[in-house]
């Protein structure tokens, strides 16, 4: 790689190496963005191996079509994009066979899930255990634009302009995301203030 | 159960305010502005104190082990190389697909459908445009394909943020 160590190159210059070929170049921008998309897509799915699988072929998506990447936009951004998308499909075919919705506010969905999973005694444990699946389900419920802008946001710390070129729209209308996803979460989870 | 009273309402002309705010998107004035209001406001106060509660609690921590980012490397390294040698079969096809052969295929489409044609029914016949034009329009989409599989940018096809936007109306 001529220039440099591939971890003291920009990603710019990673991303051109890499479309020249250079398979190092690539693998330096896995070992950079790794963690990071792991744990976006850790966000969405709340599942070790899903998350895994998805950050994986993000990257395969990215290295398959790096070709028609300009570099107009950071490749961070473009990864993301192509990472979220991912994420958002994987829910979509989820929803399908075995998503259960938050719905109505009013706790039904969960009084059903807890007489049809009666489980152990009600620990400390299992407590917290039913708390994060009802917040799993809270986030399940939000349309997917609204979570995104809110993962990216509450989860990540990614600043608006950053998610507004993510998701390839006005920062007004992220705003408006993220505003409708926060008072969402608040109804879904007003038992747990 | 959830109690919909409990729900601390904020003013609403300063609701979507104190989230940015929650988040530090707030510019110094608007800073300034909604400190002022607070001072004020017990419900947006209050309102403010409940998303510090609440929204900490939807992160899911998850800190994999370092035998897992070993073993992510590891299987992800071997994805790749098998989409490498895919990638070197597909650039075998499309090298021979080049721009200037779309016009040459083109014309051998035509040959054959002429042939096929000519053979099973007996008749050609050309209407008002002739048989290289007229194959050309079937052949066209088959060229653009040649480009999206070459140089499109994934997303373009798979925008499923556009696609799933018709959702957000529910919860507006
Ligand atoms: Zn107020």
């Amino acid at each position: 790689m001529g220039t440099g160590r591939p971890e003291e190159l920009g990603d710019e210059t990673l991303v051109t190496l890499a479309q020249k070929g250079e398979h190092k170049a690539f693998e330096e921008l896995v070992e950079r963005y790794k963690q990071k998309a792991y744990r976006i897509a850790f966000d969405f799915t709340r599942d070790r191996e899903e998350a895994k699988d998805l950050s994986q072929e993000a990257f395969l998506r990215a290295f398959t079509h790096l070709n028609g990447f300009d570099q107009r936009a950071s490749f961070y951004t473009w990864f993301y994009r192509i990472l979220v998308n991912l994420c958002l499909d994987y829910r979509r075919r989820g929803q399908r066979v075995s998503w259960q919705p938050f719905e109505e506010h009013d706790g039904k969905t969960a009084e059903k899930n807890e007489i049809a999973n009666p489980g152990p005694s009600p620990d400390r444990e299992a407590m917290s255990g039913e708390i994060s699946r009802k917040i799993g389900a809270a986030l399940n419920s939000l349309p997917p634009k609204q979570r995104t802008a809110f993962v990216l946001k509450n989860h990540e710390g990614l600043s608006i302009r950053e998610i507004a070129k993510i998701m390839q729209t006005a920062e007004g209308t992220v705003k408006t995301h993220i505003h409708r996803a926060v008072l969402a979460l608040r109804q879904s989870l007003a038992e747990l203030v | 159960m959830t109690d919909m009273s409990s729900i601390q309402k904020a003013c609403k002309n300063y609701e979507q305010d104190l989230v940015l705010h929650y988040y530090g998107e707030s510019s110094p004035e608007e800073r300034e502005r909604i400190q002022a209001h607070l001072q004020g406001c017990p419900s947006c106060s209050r309102f403010l104190d409940e998303l510090r509660t609440v929204l900490p609690l939807t992160v899911k921590a998850d800190e994999p082990p370092e035998s897992f980012w070993e073993s992510y490397s590891r299987e992800l390294r071997q994805r790749l190389m098998t989409a490498r040698e895919k990638n070197a079969w597909w650039e075998g096809i499309f090298s021979f697909l080049r721009p200037w052969a779309v016009p040459t295929l083109a014309t051998a489409v035509v040959l054959i459908l002429a042939v096929t044609l000519t053979l099973t029914r007996g008749t050609w016949h050309t209407r008002d445009l002739p048989p290289k034009e007229e194959a050309l329009l079937e052949v066209l989409p088959i060229a653009e394909n040649l480009e999206f599989y070459t140089s499109m940018d994934f997303l373009d096809s798979l925008d499923l943020l556009e696609d799933m936007g018709g959702a957000d109306s529910g919860s507006a």
